[in-house]
């Protein structure tokens, strides 16, 4: 036990390493700063609901570097999409807070919030898991057919369109090997930010998919690239919320110590793994958040008078953390077996590396 | 071996300046309760029972720590002194309803509810609070946090070098 003197409680210091840990795992993995995961566990744990939002912001900044650091050695980021996004990326996250304030003003935020949660998250899961499932059937046909499966399989057609959009300036992004209008980007990242800033969130559930699906970046490289976005977003809400006094620095590092593990094991698993498995695990984080959002919207229409609601939403947060965590472990499982001819279920050598 | 160490004694040198800091009391003293307009600072918890007929009477004066039926009068913005809870604001004084200001005591007639945030609801998770910190202690919590990210990244790169573990780089586009 620690004596957190900042935020005034006592808590179990392995607890912390231990969310650190599972967070920083799907985090590398999936390119998310997974604070829809953190805040409710460090409520539990005893810390302030300000207090929670504050040092899960400021710990996903230092995390989301630790995973940058090791996707910058794998080759999984694109600076050129990166830098190119930032500017957009801050803009709509400044944008979504005005209007959060505005929905404050209006005493409705709560429950738009929440609508506005289930509605993306659960449009996200929809769209992803019908194109992986399309994507991981392709792969299995190519296998089938003896030719040679690449490390991404994407069936989407909408980044041809917005490739197709001719506005000056054009970049040409070497590492994703995508030329593209920078205003197709700026306005990406301005719309993900919009939503990052306006549901409270780091914004990489939605940054990832529109990566993958608008600028047609692979899936590696998406997750690597918005890793970047992260810390500079993270950085940017972790200094207001520091600034707000939302900030206990000590529970921050005993988070980023597990992270430290969790981010290079998350990360070093893309390595085994091909695009569709991260975008499934992606669709399955997205759908369990649903589920998370509709419990805590069920509550609150309620008449915040049923508890068990918000006990459930909590619990499902927290189990989904770890149901990732051992998802992604297995999948790094099966592709060494699977290397090492193994036996391994039959969905599996189309979505791992061998 | 030279990276591994290197980014491994820069990790420990900041681990060991944030405890420091920590440890001491430094970090915690960044933080303070700000006013947020002008009135007097009290700790509510001690007249939750006051009433017209059995009126509180808090004690005005510079308290640095407010120990009971005390009140510390405070501009907004200033510094609330320890074991604060709450304001009675200037114009609630001169309102009169609830407390008036006679002589050098508040009469207090309506206690505050004191709001408490509840572990499992998430309304206030973002309402602030009134805890402010230093702009400089801001900076320096993200710039220990990037530095730490950074360090510790660099050390687990090094770190598997070391193991003689080679990760290369993903092939994006192989067969394609």
């Amino acid at each position: 036990m620690f004596e957190f003197v900042v935020s005034g409680i006592v808590a179990p210091i392995f607890l912390l390493v231990f969310v650190g840990f599972t967070v920083g795992t799907v985090g590398g993995f999936i390119g998310v700063g997974g604070g829809y995961m953190v805040t409710p566990a460090l409520i539990v744990f005893g810390f302030p609901g300000y207090m929670a939002s504050g040092i899960d912001m400021t710990h996903i900044a230092g995390k989301a570097l630790v995973s940058t650091v090791r996707h910058r050695q794998l080759g999984n980021i694109d600076w050129t999409l990166a830098l190119s996004m930032v500017a957009g990326t801050m803009l709509g996250v400044e944008l979504g807070v005005r209007v959060l304030v505005y929905f404050k003003h209006l005493g409705i935020s709560g429950v738009v919030l929440l609508i506005t949660s289930v509605v993306v998250m659960f449009g996200l899961f929809l769209y992803t898991q019908v194109e992986t499932r399309r994507a991981h059937r392709q792969a299995e046909a190519m296998a089938r057919e003896g030719r040679k499966v690449g490390r991404e399989i994407q069936t989407s057609r909408l980044p041809q369109i917005f490739q197709n959009i001719p506005l000056f300036p054009i970049v040409r992004c070497s590492t994703a090997r995508i030329v593209v209008s920078m205003w197709v980007i700026v306005l990406i990242g301005i719309v993900t930010g919009f939503l990052a800033g306006f549901l409270g969130v780091g914004g990489g559930f939605v940054r990832v998919p529109a990566l993958v699906y608008l600028v047609g970046a692979s899936t590696h490289i998406a997750v690597g690239t918005d890793l970047v976005e992260i810390v500079v977003s993270g950085g940017y809400g972790a200094l207001r919320h520091s600034i707000e006094g939302h900030v206990d620095m000590m529970a921050v590092l005993f988070m980023i110590c597990g992270a430290l593990f969790g981010a290079q094991f998350g990360s070093i698993a893309t390595a085994y793994v091909r695009g569709p498995a991260i975008r499934y695990i992606l669709s399955y984080s997205l759908i369990l958040a649903t589920l998370g959002a509709v419990l805590r919207l069920l509550y609150v229409l309620t008449g915040q008078t049923l508890e068990v609601l918000a006990l459930l939403a909590v619990m499902l947060t927290l189990g989904e953390m770890i149901f990732l965590c051992l998802f992604i472990i297995s999948l790094v499982v099966f592709a060494v077996r699977h290397k090492h001819g193994k036996s391994v279920p039959p969905w599996v050598p189309a979505l791992v590396v061998s | 071996m030279v990276k591994f160490v290197f980014w491994a004694l820069v990790a420990v040198a900041l681990f060991t300046v944030a405890w420091r800091s920590y440890s001491t009391g430094q970090m915690a003293a960044w933080y303070y309760y700000r006013a947020s307009a002008d009135g007097f600072a009290v700790n509510a918890t001690y007249f939750v029972n006051a009433t017209v007929e059995a009126p509180a009477l808090l004690e005005v004066g510079a308290f640095e720590r407010i120990e009971g039926l005390q009140a510390v009068p405070v501009k907004a913005g200033d510094r609330l002194p320890a074991n604060a809870n709450g304001l009675i604001l200037t114009s609630v004084l001169e309102e009169g309803k609830r407390a008036r200001l006679e002589g050098e005591a508040i009469v207090v007639t309506q206690p505050w509810k004191i709001a408490e945030s509840k572990g499992f609801k998430y309304k206030d998770t973002f309402k602030h609070k009134g805890v402010q910190t230093y702009p400089w202690a801001a900076a320096w919590n993200v710039a220990m946090t990037l530095g730490i990210g950074l360090a510790l990244g660099f050390m687990a790169e090094g770190f598997t070098d070391l193991l003689g573990i080679k990760l290369e780089k993903i092939r994006h586009f192989e067969g394609h």
